[in-house]
């Protein structure tokens, strides 16, 4: 429902064009939602159906949500062109670095279930989790440490996704660790916590552009005379 | 289940680091209020003389050798305050120029544009940098030079004090700032 109105935000505001993915994204959510709970209505309820069906959303859930976390990097190479090389560089690495994470965590805790379609979801979703949340991370650290602005947008959906995806992390060790589908607790816990992030977003997304920073009051001449006597002297060389 | 223990609190640490990181952009801000109180005075003729090869060749002809690895790890050390202090104007210049990209005048966007990738890419010469200046304060015969550091934080003076002409023709160099 949440998202539902996201997407019309995001239509009505014409954000579709800058996150096209993002977009891609809360639409999909929209639409499997609507086949799920369709499905749970059904005599199928929640049976085998409901989780092949499951399932396969979460995979194309999970691709879209790589594009998205493509897209905020891609935010930034086109904000600050000087970047590009290096944030590539950063990008890659991350993956490089994260995937060799996931491989080893996938070894040292492989999934125990005797339910071969509940250990590739979960196991793939454990080792994608790690993979977005180092993703963000990276991201959010590589701004800070060039002290680049955000977007106020582009903050929303980071910060939204990255709260997801190490929330993501800890549920999908649990369902591993329990081996089993429907747990009440840990269920509820996940949907609690995909709701805060949906209300990030629309936060983010609904409030008007920050403008960027912008130095009505100069600040007092005396406190820039050193700075100033640098630059006097770089001037008239 | 002590694997499952331990993923979970990587989670929660996945978590905290991702608000931290997430909350520094609400103390660039503040930084960015009263930007002169965090920059700090750089004197570029005394760093191109401490990474300065020949100064340091003198030095070490000059010196006896535990006399002159402990000067030299001393003018590193002051080396990496230099590129540090560097690092961090650039920083906060860099949010400064953000904002002059969106002006009107063209001119004034184009240097300040100019300004964004000079301090990226002094941001990124000192992220290499200090870490060769420590190497250099283990090792002090290896030879570091970051004399790029020195250009590209002349050049990004220089562009400071366009940008300030073009955005405050009136009120001198200091209003760029």
């Amino acid at each position: 429902m949440l998202l539902a109105i996201l997407v019309f935000v995001m239509v009505r505001r014409r954000l579709y064009r800058q996150f096209p993915m993002f977009f891609l994204y809360t639409a999909f959510e929209v639409l499997q939602f609507g086949l799920l709970f369709g499905i749970s209505l059904s005599p199928i309820h929640f049976g085998p159906d409901y989780v092949r069906a499951y399932s396969v959303g979460l995979g194309f859930s999970t691709v879209i949500r790589f594009a998205v976390i493509n897209e905020l990097y891609r935010h930034f190479w086109r904000r600050y062109p000087a970047l590009d090389g290096p944030g590539r560089y950063v990008f890659l690495g991350s993956i490089v670095v994260l995937l060799l994470i996931a491989a080893i965590v996938g070894i040292s805790a492989p999934a125990t279930s005797t339910k071969f379609l509940f250990n590739v979801t979960y196991a793939l979703d454990r080792a994608v989790s790690v993979l977005q949340c180092g993703l963000l991370i990276s991201l959010f650290a590589f701004s800070r440490y060039f002290a680049l602005s955000w977007r106020s947008h582009a903050f929303g959906i980071a910060l939204g996704l990255g709260i997801f995806a190490s929330v993501e992390l800890a549920t999908s060790s649990v369902w591993l660790h329990l081996g089993d589908f429907g747990n009440r607790a840990v269920n509820l816990f996940t949907m609690a916590t995909y709701h805060l992030c949906v209300l990030i977003w629309m936060f983010y997304l609904i409030r008007p552009e920050e403008p960027t920073s912008h130095f009505s009051n100069p600040p007092p001449k005396h406190d820039l005379e050193i700075w100033n006597n640098e630059l006097q002297r770089l001037v008239q060389r | 289940m002590t694997t499952t223990i331990i993923l979970v609190l990587v989670s929660l640490l996945a978590l905290v680091c991702l608000l931290w990181l997430a909350k520094g952009r609400t103390v660039s801000a503040n930084v960015l209020q009263n930007p002169t109180e965090h920059m700090r005075a750089v004197d570029v003729e005394a760093f191109r003389n401490l990474v300065d090869p020949d100064e340091e060749e003198f030095l070490r002809t000059n010196l006896s050798p535990p006399e002159f690895r402990r000067i030299q790890r001393e003018r590193l050390r002051a080396a990496v305050e230099y590129v540090s202090c560097a690092a961090q104007n650039a920083a906060i210049l860099l949010r400064v120029a953000d904002a002059g990209r969106r002006s009107s005048d063209p001119a004034t966007a184009e240097a300040a544009e100019k300004l964004v990738d000079n301090a990226i890419r002094l941001r990124l010469y000192a992220s290499l940098a200090i870490p060769r200046l420590y190497l250099g304060m283990i090792l002090p015969g290896a030879h570091i030079s970051p004399v790029r550091i020195a250009e590209s934080y002349e050049q990004m003076t220089r562009l400071v004090v366009l940008l300030g002409c073009l955005q405050y023709p009136t009120r001198g160099i200091s209003s760029a700032l």
